[in-house]
């Protein structure tokens, strides 16, 4: 009896000190460096410029309601459709995103953290479409932000910023092709940025905002 | 007694770093892929899409028409309106009508019209589709030409392929990197109730294959 507690108690010990490790793991915090200034940056405003959002059924971090569209398959459970407006630097409606994300099976708590693969498809008016394929870490935000702040209900430090961007380009950034318009044929790479302004879990309310940063080379037009 | 501290000490602290290495944390589930090998190489599959259970959204522009009927409206800001433009989200089946993923259409129309597809299948990868774009309207003058007259219900057969000559596979991630191919997009429609909402199929058959290099 005495060996069985002294081994509880090692083992416990052990898994404690293997969490503490987990958690303050630098391996898992990984994101890309912000872009140069010469970027083309689109933003948008949550939830004002979401013009849709469909959440797969195990894919609900903010405990949302289902819904009669929510993605329910099984193969789309961990899934999320998510519309929106992106402006410009002065503001106004430049274009159009359809972004659809699901957990990546390359999510690895011990070297890479929870990763989220994100697929943008952007479309700019007079100008074209663009493909933006990009993995996010959602590591730092849930640990730092969603769980401590909105499920243990502890005094949250807002806001928090997050460049959740790690790849799969190279220097950890998004890859961007050019499909469509006068963009077809331009490449470059993607970085995200966003900024959780707004996070109060007793009013149910997530107040957001978000930088899409663009660095293309190849026939791009109208750049601001 | 300490070595046995200490055995299950380690034991704990690797196994709890081992599993945050190797356990599948987020498995997609997934299917088995319907695909067949074509006669001059390369890998034929087909997606379907159902209407109207498998929109899930479209915009409400002036470019949607019946297309921006039967699902969740997205309300653009004023200035997208009048635009050729119009934004469908769909759930993707495989031949075998089982929901594999979710999808993303845009079409633009104007001088360079273009329709662009994004797929994602989440077990798999996403790619990209890309054709010249159908006519403003196309669905519309279909049925129009099969009998249909808007604000009455129709009943028939339409079979509208959405451009004349294949598309192409732009690019891709996952299991989709690095291939490229043609497809096309036929929409079949069934039936149109009074308010507008289409029932039918859209087939997407693309055939792609890995460049040799």
């Amino acid at each position: 009896m005495k060996y069985l507690l002294v081994a509880i108690v090692g083992l416990v010990l052990g898994v404690s000190a293997a969490g503490a490790v987990l958690y303050f793991n630098p391996l898992a915090e990984k994101a890309a460096q912000p872009p140069s200034a010469t970027a083309r940056v689109l933003h948008y405003s949550l939830p004002d410029q979401v013009l849709e959002f469909s959440l797969g059924e195990d894919a609900r971090l903010f405990g949302q309601e289902p819904g009669d569209d929510s993605l329910w398959e099984e193969t789309i459970a961990r899934s999320a459709v998510l519309g929106l407006v992106l402006e410009d630097a002065s503001n106004q409606p430049v274009a159009l995103a359809s972004r659809l994300m699901s957990t990546s099976d390359d999510t690895d708590l011990l070297l890479h953290g929870v990763l989220v693969s994100d697929y943008w498809l952007v479309t700019i008016p007079n100008e074209g479409t663009l493909f933006v394929q990009s993995t996010s870490n959602a590591w730092p935000f849930l640990k730092e932000t969603l769980v401590p702040a909105w499920y243990l209900e502890r005094p949250w430090n807002g806001p928090a910023e997050y460049w959740p961007t790690v790849g799969p380009g190279s220097d950890e950034r998004g890859e961007v092709v050019g499909v469509a318009g006068a963009l077809r044929g331009s490449e470059g790479d993607a970085v995200e940025r966003y900024e959780i302004t707004t996070l109060d879990p007793a009013r149910n309310v997530v107040l957001a905002s978000g930088e899409l940063h663009l660095n293309l080379s190849g026939p791009q037009v109208a750049a601001q | 007694m300490k070595l046995l501290f200490l055995l299950a000490l380690l034991a704990g602290f690797a196994g709890t770093l081992a599993g945050a290495h190797y356990a599948p944390w987020l498995p997609q589930a997934r299917l088995a892929s319907h695909t067949s090998v074509v006669a001059n190489g390369g890998r034929a599959e087909q997606f379907l899409i159902r209407l109207p259970a498998d929109r899930i959204a479209a915009t409400d522009g002036e470019a949607g028409g019946l297309r921006a009927k039967g699902a969740a409206a997205m309300l653009l800001p004023a200035q997208f309106l009048p635009e050729p433009l119009l934004v469908e989200h769909f759930k993707v089946r495989d031949s075998s009508g089982s929901v594999i993923g979710v999808a993303a259409r845009h079409w633009t129309g104007g001088s360079s019209a273009a329709t662009t597809w994004s797929v994602m299948i989440p077990s798999r990868g996403a790619f990209v589709l890309n054709a010249p774009g159908e006519a403003r309207g196309a669905l519309e003058a279909a049925l129009r030409a099969g009998g249909y007259s808007a604000g009455k219900s129709w009943e028939g057969e339409i079979v509208l392929p959405m451009h004349k000559d294949a598309g192409v596979l732009t690019t891709g991630g996952g299991e989709f990197e690095g291939l490229s191919g043609s497809y096309t997009e036929t929409w079949t429609i069934a039936s149109i109730d009074e308010d507008g909402r289409v029932a039918g199929t859209i087939e997407i058959d693309t055939v792609t294959s890995r460049p040799q290099e």
